[in-house]
């Protein structure tokens, strides 16, 4: 029987033991509708309430300026149709290696007669600042730029994009999705007016995420409905969702500093290994700025879904970097932005480690890589 | 995506894998849209193949499929093998997922392709006068 390795953190995580405590009693005992005016409705009140302080208190924001969603895809799409709706007409900033909620928001925009500008990125997957400052035009009414890169692991500067969004003027989104609970965020010296965030990312279940919304930032409500959430986001809370991101923030929160060294040297002793025992394998994204736990990996001349299906078949568990849908394979377009030649971009695989990762782990993964990419290599006819 | 055992049995242990050396017949097929490439040589005697081996770049089910074909084209005549169907290699690997047929479909044209190439270097060295 092989060991089992959970190397897709950057999908999803395993909820935390301490996270579905604090769950558990709100699926059967404190049930009730939390805008209910009894006891019953309170007590669930009382767990969304306390969830958002947690949350507040860890963005340094006010309690008022969270607003609880059903996931990272909602809250991006909150953000960006919300400020956009709010204006009616004008242009928006966006990068080409944004996630698909906010890149098919902004095409979604496009149709209504918004203008969106797709700045490129480096050889990194980093954003530079002054593409940004040139295509700020006088329209230009929302600046939204990932803080890290699902794929690849990219840090973007966040911080000089956010100085340059606030000496115009211009609202800032920044989906935080990926490093949100993972590593520093500072909403106020960042000049982010919205933030996007996710609870199954870091240790919270699925189906409930989050949007702060710097006060006075000019928006609508895209869905509509009830009075919740201050009337920005209509619809009964998903409380136990809520209480366990709460709670999982508030574990992130005492856990992530201790946590963020160990799996940086972890995600290195990986790339060590595979690149000391397999050759023309190359690691993607930014050497240093980068996720703890993301190591994106291109072996050239073999396709990416054999090595998802061979580590898998050893009980790893990792992400292809290319996707065959219906017969057509569309190598990834965060590798394909970032200039990697398509025959190295068709084998690429994300590593994405989390809490659970240990180094016996990243062993046994360099042990089952290096022999399988040799095999598919020796499978492979000479054109390939 | 769920696979059959026997596909996962194939791509695990890949039966015929390699060159030939001085093969009878050499049939490519490619899935442009994926850029899956099968290749297969034959050696034959008495126009039924005796051996067939493979090289595939693809996908775990197109590397299955292609190691499933070797299997399905030994013993078979060469005219029989130049009409594979691609529903035959399929359920060689017993079955695909709808969106893994494009495995079957490389792999019948390729091994086609190597059936019709070995053909045509039979028909060559028995033109007549010649035997």
């Amino acid at each position: 029987m092989h060991p089992r390795v959970y190397l897709d953190h950057n999908a999803s995580t395993p909820v935390h033991p301490e996270v579905v405590q604090a769950m558990l009693p709100y699926f059967s005992e404190r049930f009730g509708n939390p805008s209910s005016v009894h006891g019953f409705g309170r007590e669930a009140r009382e767990g969304i309430e306390t969830a958002r302080e947690h949350i507040a208190h860890f963005l340094r924001v006010g309690k008022e300026e969270i607003v609880f969603t059903s996931g990272g895809t909602e809250s991006d799409n909150m953000a960006i149709k919300g400020v956009a709706m709010a204006r009616r007409q004008g242009h928006l900033i966006t990068s080409q290696i944004e996630h698909h909620a906010v890149l098919r928001t902004c095409q979604n925009l496009e149709t209504l007669g918004f203008d969106v500008t797709y700045v490129a990125i480096d050889g990194f997957g980093a954003v530079d600042p002054d593409e940004i400052r040139r295509a700020i035009r006088p329209d230009t009414i929302l600046i939204s730029i990932m803080h890290a890169n699902s794929e690849v692991g990219t840090i973007e500067p966040i911080r000089e994009i956010g100085r340059i969004a606030r000496e115009r003027g211009i609202p800032f989104h920044v989906d935080a999705v990926q490093t949100f609970g993972k590593v520093a965020i500072d909403v106020d010296g960042f000049g982010i007016d919205l933030l996007s965030f996710s609870s199954h990312k870091i240790y919270g279940p699925k189906g409930v995420a989050g949007l702060f919304i710097r006060r006075g930032t000019k928006m609508v409500s895209v869905q509509h409905g009830g009075e919740h959430e201050r009337r920005r986001r209509a619809g009964t809370e998903n409380v136990p969702g809520i209480v366990g991101l709460g709670k999982a923030v508030e574990v992130r929160a005492r856990d992530m500093e201790a946590e963020a060294p160990r799996v940086t040297a972890l995600r290195d002793r990986l790339w060590q290994g595979v690149s000391a025992r397999v050759p023309d394998v190359r690691l993607n994204g930014h050497p240093t700025e980068r996720l703890p736990g993301t190591c994106n990996l291109c072996f050239k001349n073999v396709e990416s879904e054999s090595i998802v299906l061979g580590l898998d078949l050893k009980g790893i568990g990792v992400s292809a970097g290319s996707a065959c849908t219906s017969g057509n394979v569309e190598p990834s377009y965060v590798l394909v932005a970032m200039g990697v030649p398509l025959d190295w971009a068709m084998g690429s695989v994300r590593c994405s480690l989390g809490r659970g990762t240990t180094a016996e782990d990243i062993d046994y993964v360099v042990e089952s890589v290096a022999p399988l990419v040799g095999k598919l290599r020796d499978l492979s006819p000479a054109k390939a | 995506m769920a696979y059959s055992a026997t596909l996962i049995d194939h791509f695990r242990n890949p039966r015929n894998a390699g060159i030939m050396r001085d093969p009878d017949g050499v049939g490519e097929g490619e899935y442009k849209e994926c850029m899956d490439l099968a290749r297969f040589y034959l050696r034959v005697s008495d126009g039924r193949v005796v051996e067939a081996r493979f090289q595939t770049y693809g996908c775990g089910p197109t590397i299955a499929a292609s190691s499933a074909a070797t299997e399905l084209a030994a013993g078979q005549g060469l005219e029989e093998l130049a009409a594979l169907h691609e529903a035959s290699v399929e359920a060689a690997v017993g079955g695909l997922p709808e969106e893994r047929r494009h495995a079957a479909e490389v792999v019948a044209l390729a091994m086609r392709a190597a059936a019709r190439d070995a053909l045509m270097r039979l028909g060559t060295t028995r033109r007549p006068g010649m035997a």
